[in-house]
């Protein structure tokens, strides 16, 4: 809709385009014969920098066209009013001379937000303690102060029809792989939807259409291990409105790699994340072991150990599958009650939890003292994953095999782990495997262990980077 | 999208050892004695050399079709209604050889780990997760297989520390002198034992590497790993029982397991068996896998719908394999395998290569 040249006609039409909001409004500045008319959402905008960019150099440049008098950079002129209006929601004043149809559009939004903060869920003993925020812009600077090259290329987009939501794709032009990106920015765009919700929707919308329980797209709040990433090759999407970061394509290891893990020495990097890996599969199995060796071979137990297991269910009554089960989900409801409680009742949840349930139950002979023992550590060993999806996953299956194992023993856990072992490998991010064993020539440095930093020499498989090498000196600078 | 096929030389060895290796290390060497009996050790080594030969052979007639597998290229040899033929034939014999080690650890979990499972759902379950491995691509399953080398290591570490004890190694003794000939006879049974080096029939085209003779380098590896492993069991047998035992104990392997008591771990035997699953579902799987691409190739065009050809495969085999809970069938049924064995793996690369060198010459005048 082109732009009258009356004010008034324009103020009305776009009144009726805003809603008739009740924020929506105008103020005149007149100087000499000129007679200028400022429209905008005064909840989005800054009177300050209205007061002292626009409406100051207005009257004291009054000869001057309003280009020359004014002192804002992000400066557009227009003459359709439903991109004006399209500019007002995002904060912008729009300014028109009484008789001209021209409407400029000058940038006065307010910023609000967040501090830049620790990253909440993703603490580290050594490194950086910033964390992304909610603020695009801001995590765009964050980026580009720790990668300062010309080469980091940012593409922006905008998805959802009616949110309009600003989405940015972050890469190194010459490492990231041009199918890759060609892929990711063709799904991106054919992403039709009035609105999204990052991360989720976002993730679920770009990436494969497989099932599985294994997250598949690596989420991160920490501007250092996105630039760890990109500088492996990857992609990263950054999303308005959320602090996390998405990074693809990773592999199953990458979610068990944390930031501590090259600050601390590689011998106690490498014992940490072989606990990390080991107690993502205690928290998987731990149960079925223990439900297979009392239900169906207590024979393998040296006698005085199934003796002492004997002892503490002689009063149980529950199949240990049951009480396996019933333990699970007890823990699951007292992990989701303490994420939603405010933080001063918080501590009310360990109360009830750790005395209540953990002593009551084992007393009132509901549960064997064996099982709470193996349930905690079950759900310790879910924690150490360094990140909640993959833990998450962790969870879920544990189920499957405590059923497994209560049907079959210890050859319904093996045939579990064939099954999901084999659901890893069948995975794969556009024809890139997802998994794959960690003694690869090229893999091995990094994944159950990490090597000395002089031995990761080559960039991950899964990112099929540009340029492989990483490390081009033979040693270290050390040697 | 990547289309990521090839398989390297590290998974090539994971997959072709621990398709050799199987439900064998169990009986290894009741099946080799009956005529050597303790000269059985050499039986095993002197299988190991024919199974290299035959790797050879193999070798040899993918190197003079480098882009192909069998399936495509035995066309090219035997014309097209023979060579159809053929490609059925390796089919059945895969599937066979599935049904064969299916049925054989079933039975042995029958006996041993689920005495009240119906054998029906022991075979069920055994025919569903190999089906299951083996509708995923060639490559998927050489990185789940190479995922299972740590548990075939921890079984190896199992079987020596169980086996070193109370034993004597008069029991060797006196060396040879059951002769040449009895020793040759008993290689015929450890030629199924050493089976699953044909899988280089298929793959050959498929492993990446820079040059061709590195995969006659990587089967030998395995090849070899699969001997040394084989010749541990049978000494660490030989060490533990005389050959007048030996006469009576089928599964020796699993005696020995049963006897050993660790601080931790009571019956040793649960624990190898159950993780000795996973090894022995590795052949299973491989083989099925080979049986529904070679039929993929009987007909006019490659039949494309993999996951399907495994599924009916997999039916097959389950129906014929539920009936096999009476112990004398499986023993008839064992030594019609080993026949089918020898013709597969031995005889028939010898006269493709022999079919395929004289087409050449005659090609060439």
């Amino acid at each position: 809709m082109k732009s009258d040249t009356t004010l008034e006609q324009n103020e009305k039409t776009l009144r009726e385009l805003l809603c008739d909001s009740s924020d929506f409004k105008t103020s005149d500045v007149e100087t000499g014969d000129r007679h200028y008319r400022l429209f905008y959402l005064d909840t989005m905008v800054e009177s300050v920098k209205i007061q002292d960019h626009i409406i100051r150099p207005l009257l004291h440049h009054n000869k001057s066209s309003v280009k020359e008098a004014v002192s804002i950079l992000d400066y557009n002129e227009t003459d359709l009013l439903s991109v004006a209006s399209n500019e007002l929601v995002e904060g912008k004043t729009v300014v028109q001379l009484d008789g001209e149809s021209t409407l400029y559009l000058l940038g006065t939004e307010i910023i609000k937000e967040r501090a830049l903060n620790f990253p909440m869920n993703e603490r580290v003993l050594r490194g950086s303690h910033e964390g992304l925020n909610e603020n695009l812009n801001t995590n765009l600077n964050l980026l580009r102060k720790l990668i300062a090259t010309p080469d980091l290329a940012v593409k922006s987009y905008q998805l959802g029809r009616r949110s309009k939501t600003k989405v940015s794709i972050l890469y190194l032009r010459s490492l990231a792989n041009d199918v890759l990106l060609n892929e990711f920015e063709r799904r991106l765009e054919a992403v039709d939807i009035d609105y999204v919700d990052a991360p989720g929707f976002i993730q679920e919308l770009i990436q494969d259409k497989q099932f599985t329980l294994f997250p598949k797209i690596l989420i991160t709040e920490r501007p250092d291990r996105v630039r760890s990433y990109l500088m492996d090759g990857k992609i990263a999407i950054l999303t308005d409105g959320s602090p996390d970061a998405l990074i693809l394509p990773v592999s199953f290891w990458s979610f068990f790699q944390s930031p501590d893990d090259y600050q601390v020495g590689w011998l106690f990097g490498s014992t940490i994340r072989f606990i990390r890996i080991v107690c993502f599969v205690l928290a998987i199995i731990l149960p079925g072991i223990y439900v297979a060796l009392v239900t169906f071979d207590p024979r393998i137990l040296p006698f005085e150990i199934a003796l002492t297991f004997q002892s503490s269910m002689q009063y149980v009554s529950m199949p240990p599958i049951l009480e396996a089960i019933t333990m699970l989900l007890i823990l699951e409801i007292l992990r989701e009650a303490t994420v939603r409680l405010p933080n001063p009742i918080g501590q009310t949840i360990g109360v009830v939890g750790g005395i209540v349930i953990g002593t009551v139950v084992v007393q009132s002979n509901l549960i064997s003292n064996m099982m709470v023992i193996i349930v905690s550590l079950t759900g310790i060993a879910s924690f150490i994953v360094p990140s909640y999806e993959m833990s998450n996953a962790a969870r879920l299956l544990t189920y499957p095999f405590i059923i497994m194992s209560s049907i079959f023993g210890l050859i319904g856990l093996e045939i579990a782990t064939i099954l999901l072992m084999t659901h890893l490998v069948q995975l794969n991010t556009m024809g890139i495997p997802y998994f794959y064993a960690w003694f690869n020539k090229n893999t091995f440095q990094d994944t159950l262990f990490r090597f000395p930093i002089r031995y990761l020499k080559k960039r991950p498989t899964e990112s099929m980077a540009q340029e492989e090498t990483r490390l081009n000196s033979k040693k270290g600078a050390g040697n | 999208m990547f289309h990521l096929k090839k398989i390297s030389l590290n998974q090539l060895v994971c997959l072709v050892t621990l398709t050799q290796v199987g439900v064998h290390v169990l009986t290894i060497p009741y099946d080799e004695s009956r005529h050597s009996g303790h000269d059985s050790w050499m039986s095993i080594l002197i299988g190991g050399v024919f199974a290299q030969l035959a790797i050879i052979l193999i070798y040899q007639l993918g190197k003079r079709y480098p882009d192909q597998s069998l399936p495509q290229y035995i066309v090219l040899i035997l014309g097209k209604p023979l060579g159809i033929l053929v490609n059925a034939l390796f089919a059945a014999f895969f599937a066979e050889s599935t049904l064969m080690i299916v049925v054989s650890y079933a039975d042995v979990m029958n006996r041993w780990v689920l005495f009240e499972t119906p054998w029906i759902v022991l075979v069920g379950l055994s025919v569903f997760i190999v089906a299951f491995v083996a509708a995923s691509s060639l490559r998927s399953i050489a990185t789940l297989t190479q995922s299972f080398m740590g548990m075939f290591l921890i079984c190896v570490v199992i079987i020596c520390i169980s086996g070193i004890g109370k034993g004597d190694w008069r029991h060797f003794f006196p060396i040879g002198t059951h002769g040449f000939g009895a020793v040759l006879k008993d290689t015929l049974p450890a030629f199924w034992a050493y089976a699953g080096y044909e899988l280089l029939y298929y793959s050959f085209p498929f492993v990446a590497c820079r040059k061709k003779s590195h995969i006659l380098l990587a089967m030998s590896v395995a090849n070899g790993l699969t001997t040394l492993f084989y010749f541990i069991i049978s000494v660490i047998v030989m060490y533990n029982f005389s050959e007048n035992q030996l006469k009576v104990i089928s599964e020796p392997m699993v005696f020995i397991l049963r006897k050993f008591r660790w601080p931790v771990v009571q019956s040793l035997d649960i624990v190898f068996m159950t993780i000795w699953l996973s090894v022995t579902t590795i052949t299973a799987f491989v083989y099925l896998f080979l049986s529904a691409r070679y039929l993929a190739f009987v007909g006019r065009k490659e039949n494309r719908r993999h996951v399907l050809l495994v599924w009916v495969i997999a039916s097959m085999v389950f129906g014929i394999g539920s009936w096999f809970a009476d112990k004398q069938t499986l023993f008839s049924f064992i030594d019609f395998h080993h026949i089918m064995s020898i013709l597969f793996t031995a005889v028939l690369p010898v006269f493709l290569l022999l079919v395929s060198f004289v087409r050449g010459k005659v090609m060439n005048e």
